[in-house]
């Protein structure tokens, strides 16, 4: 393949280089119907699951047709979007912040076609394509970070916990039965450059062992005070070792029980690798929220301390976000979120109608905040 | 006929849900058949690699990509991750396999002119595999060489007249909800404010300025669709400070359970919860019970109101935010690590969002705030974790804001004051000779 | 602005000394290290001036992902080892 230039010329980087312009403004890809009303809505409607209309002022409507999509997205499937979007939406479209993507459409007319449309399109393998649903009092997409598809440091897949999860959920994706809305999220390791810790249920993956210590190559591929700097916790000390063939070199050691596991000496060091077969796998946390309605936003709790990465469905994984969402669904009262539900029952409760077990992991012993969590109160259930 | 045999991940293309893995595996059958004749730039069999990459993993159950310490393209911090793959014998298609991050516009609206031109790009110079989008909100584009970074970065910024986003110890692309584009809650216009101060900290986004990310986050109403309370190091969510607009003709319909007055605005369509019940579904859920239904007029008690948004979500053709509108700012919120999780704090309860003088009330708060965390932060300190060590009341200090109880949920439950000597009268310099006077040894 | 970080000369000295001298250690460094060599000058105008050295070709960045560090062009011990020049 032949190398072919931009224009951009290597020798001299700076000529009529561009920079500092940021995104495209909003307003060139707004539909017309948006452009017009904005600011000026009056109402909206989930007419069934995946159909919204907002109504404006004005009098003037807009239909959305959302539907779910994994976040790892060839151009392909973005092109076969772009064609759905030219087909039936003036060519315009909006992806949301959880990893949907919305087709609007100017009147009630158009909705049918373009339903259809997006519900005949499948996979080789069988799967929707882009599945119509995620609003309301249901389970929309999940987010998700990289794991096994492009990072350094996960402790599980995103793309393959998200997919397991979602199948099983699927009926909830596409209808609004649940209590309130129940929203889902999926980091790959605790430095959850996706945040998932107020969300109603958090897939985190987490490893369980300390770096392994590569001492032959560590002084030559890393430097030493950086991968020390590195550790949140101080664990890593420099120290010097001496090698089979006798030879002493330049490394470190790890306080293994002061390591929680955050892989960050590996990001600076490639000599410290984590990842470990029996020792990574997901933790389970529920009953978080961030929207202020009715009650405060609040963090997930842990509620499974540890379950094995079981490629490529996690069925134990997938059976126990199940086991919450029934018993979600059975206990709570409308507009109760799934954190709001275990508040008012009880985490004792809690653990006894998911049919989970409590485990002395769940019990925070993490720095000062801990016990704010420990029950200071004659006030339990038995 | 697939490079590498993948059956492990051929078990993740039935059920419903879209599958990843069918969308790479014709994604990479398109490129080997190349009937655009697109002269690749990188590895024609790149994600065939990533397949059989992936399939390793999940047959060992872990990763084999290493970090890379590539930054960006020249003169930028932050836009690219660098990846390599621990076994490029193995799979030399994703050997070396960086990813850009895209400035996303605001709203994530697109029109498929652009989105058509960027797969173009993106097929021609890397792998052809993306997010949309990434946790951040940028356009993620997932694979491509070193070579290659500078060229995308040309095209992009000549051709498409479009930017990288922010990584690294950079101010992170901004990201906010659609807001008043197509959202009756919004309180501001969070696409204008959104794309304001991502051009205004164009320098900031791309250059190292701080002691570590920094994210805004923009909701327009407190229901926080993208979850600005949990995750942005300054967070910026619509508020209002007049009473609720009520329309008691509606709020009988809802009352009278009217069919096109569906409650929640009908995201409770599939449930069997009966007839709607105003008391039992809005007064009594109501956060501060401020709020009565008699004689058919709902009442609102609006000074004791605290804008849950509960009521105005569950009957939104009855019920309107107020109108002298604005945000509040909270500050400080981030996952773990270190200390754990934080959420935002809230810092100015009220602001207003004035485009006409460059919102320059918000601009302040921000440039305030900076200027401390660089000045004190520690090396990857964020900024809630600057706050918990020097106090909320120096965060007070240095934006130039008043205490007020808004500030906290309630207030300090020990007496440990630490007075400072110019708040205590006469200050702590003492004559013990004249105390001795009057106390003997 | 002090004199010492005003004058491009100067500063630029400076820097390329201070990093010199901890080479033997490491070579990347976060932005706040850099305060130390101009102690009356803001975060804000130091770092403009260790950026505009990255752009003059003198220092480089190194990420990590989460942050950005700064050192000499070229020096380091990674870019051989993933086979980047």
């Amino acid at each position: 393949m032949a190398f072919i230039s931009s224009g951009y010329n290597p020798e001299k980087p700076m000529e009529n280089r561009i920079t500092d312009i940021g995104p495209r403004h909003y307003e060139e890809f707004y539909p017309e119907v948006i452009k017009k009303n904005k600011g000026k809505w009056s109402h909206h409607e989930i007419l069934e699951p995946g159909v919204m209309v907002h109504v404006g002022e004005s009098g003037d409507e807009v239909y959305t047709v959302r539907v779910g999509g994994a976040r790892l997205m060839s151009t392909s499937l973005i092109n076969e979007i772009c064609d759905i979007a030219d087909k039936h939406c003036d060519g315009h479209v909006r992806f949301t912040t959880r990893n949907n993507i919305e087709f609007m459409v100017d009147s009630k007319d158009k909705v049918e076609p373009l339903k259809n449309d997006l519900n005949t399109r499948k996979f080789a393998g069988g799967s929707y394509k882009f599945p119509v649903g995620g609003t309301g009092a249901g389970i929309t997409n999940i987010v998700h970070t990289q794991g096994w598809i492009h990072c350094h440091t996960p402790a599980t897949d995103g793309s393959g916990t998200v997919k397991a999860a979602m199948d099983v959920l699927f009926d909830d994706f596409q209808k609004m039965r649940l209590p309130a809305q129940l929203r889902v999220s999926m980091a790959c390791c605790l430095n959850m450059c996706g945040a998932v810790h107020c969300s109603d249920i958090a897939i985190l993956g987490y490893h369980r062992k300390p770096p392994m210590i590569d001492h032959e190559y560590l002084d030559r591929l890393c430097e030493i005070p950086l991968a020390i700097a590195s550790c949140p916790t101080a664990a890593i000390k420099p120290t010097k070792v001496t090698l089979e063939d006798g030879k002493e070199v330049k490394s470190v050691e790890i306080k293994n029980e002061r390591c929680m596991f955050c892989g960050n000496c590996y990001t600076m060091c490639p000599s410290l690798p984590l990842a470990d077969t029996q020792g990574d796998g997901i933790v389970l946390m529920a009953g978080g929220k961030v929207s202020n309605r009715i009650s405060d936003p609040k963090f997930s709790k842990v509620v499974v301390a540890f379950l094995p990465n079981e490629m490529p469905r996690w069925p134990s994984m997938t059976d126990a976000i199940m086991k919450m969402v029934n018993a979600y669904v059975q206990g709570a009262n409308k507009y109760e979120r799934l954190g709001d539900w275990a508040d008012r029952i009880g985490w004792e409760k809690f653990f006894e109608v998911c049919e989970l077990d409590f485990t002395h992991h769940l019990i925070d012993d993490f720095r000062q905040q801990a016990y704010m969590s420990w029950r200071q109160s004659t006030q339990f259930k038995f | 006929m697939a490079k590498h045999e993948t059956p492990l991940l051929d078990q993740l293309e039935s059920g419903p849900w879209p599958s990843f893995v069918s969308d790479l595996k014709h994604q990479a059958e398109i490129r080997a058949k190349n009937e655009e004749g697109v002269e690749f730039q990188i590895p024609q069999d790149s994600v065939e690699d990533l397949l059989g990459v992936l399939e390793l993993s999940y047959k060992h159950g872990r990763t084999h990509w290493k970090h890379g310490g590539i930054v960006g393209v020249f003169g930028y911090g932050g836009g690219v991750i660098g990846r390599y793959c621990d076994q490029p014998k193995l799979f030399p298609g994703v050997e070396h396999f960086h990813t850009m991050r895209v400035a996303q516009p605001c709203g994530k609206y697109y029109k498929t002119d652009f989105l058509r031109q960027l797969t173009k790009l993106w097929d021609l110079r890397g792998s052809g595999v993306t997010n949309m989008h990434g946790s951040t909100g940028d356009i993620i584009l997932l694979g491509t060489t070193t070579p290659q970074l500078e060229e995308i970065f040309y095209t992009l910024t000549h051709e498409m007249n479009q930017d990288l986003g922010g990584s690294g110890s950079n101010l992170r692309t901004p990201a906010d909800c659609l807001g008043e584009s197509r959202c009756e809650y919004a309180c501001y216009d969070s696409n204008a404010l959104c794309h304001f101060l991502t051009n205004e900290f164009q320098d900031e986004l791309h250059r190292p300025a701080f002691p570590y990310k920094f994210k805004f986050k923009l909701d327009a109403c407190p229901n926080g669709c993208v979850a600005s309370i949990a995750r942005a190091d300054m967070s910026f969510i619509g508020t209002w400070r007049d009473g609720i607009k009520v329309d008691q003709d509606a709020v009988n319909k809802y009352v009278e359970n009217d069919p096109a007055y569906p409650p929640n605005a009908g995201a409770h369509k599939d449930g069997n919860w009966g007839p709607f019940d105003i008391e039992k579904e809005v007064l009594s859920l109501c956060p501060t019970k401020c709020m009565k239904f008699e004689n058919k007029t709902l009442k609102i008690d609006n000074a004791n109101c605290t804008r849950c948004m509960h009521c105005i979500n569950t009957m939104p053709r009855a019920l309107k935010i107020g109108d002298d509108r604005g945000l509040s700012i909270l500050v400080g919120a981030k996952a773990p690590i270190l200390d754990g999780a934080q959420m935002g704090s809230l810092l100015a309860p009220f602001v207003e969002v004035n485009p006409e003088n460059d919102y320059e009330a918000i601009t302040e708060v921000i440039e305030n705030v900076w200027d401390w965390w660089m000045e004190e932060g520690k090396n990857r300190e964020r900024l809630g974790e600057l706050i918990m060590r020097q106090g909320f009341q120096k965060l007070l200090e240095v934006t130039g804001i008043d205490p007020m109880p808004q500030h906290v949920a309630y207030p300090r439950t020990n007496p440990y004051i630490f007075w400072k000597e110019d708040e205590v009268e006469g200050g702590w310099e003492r004559d013990v000779a004249e105390y001795r006077k009057h106390h003997l040894r | 602005m002090s004199d010492l970080l005003s004058n491009k000369e100067e500063s630029t000295k400076a820097v390329v000394d201070f990093l010199t001298k901890k080479a033997k250690n490491k070579t990347k460094f976060y932005i706040k290290d850099f305060y130390a060599i101009f102690p009356d000058d803001k975060p804000r105008a130091i770092k403009n001036v260790i950026n505009a050295m990255v752009t003059d070709g003198i220092l480089e960045f190194w990420s990590s992902g989460s942050t950005t560090m700064y050192g000499l062009k070229g020096a380091g011990k990674q870019h051989s080892s993933e086979g980047e020049e």
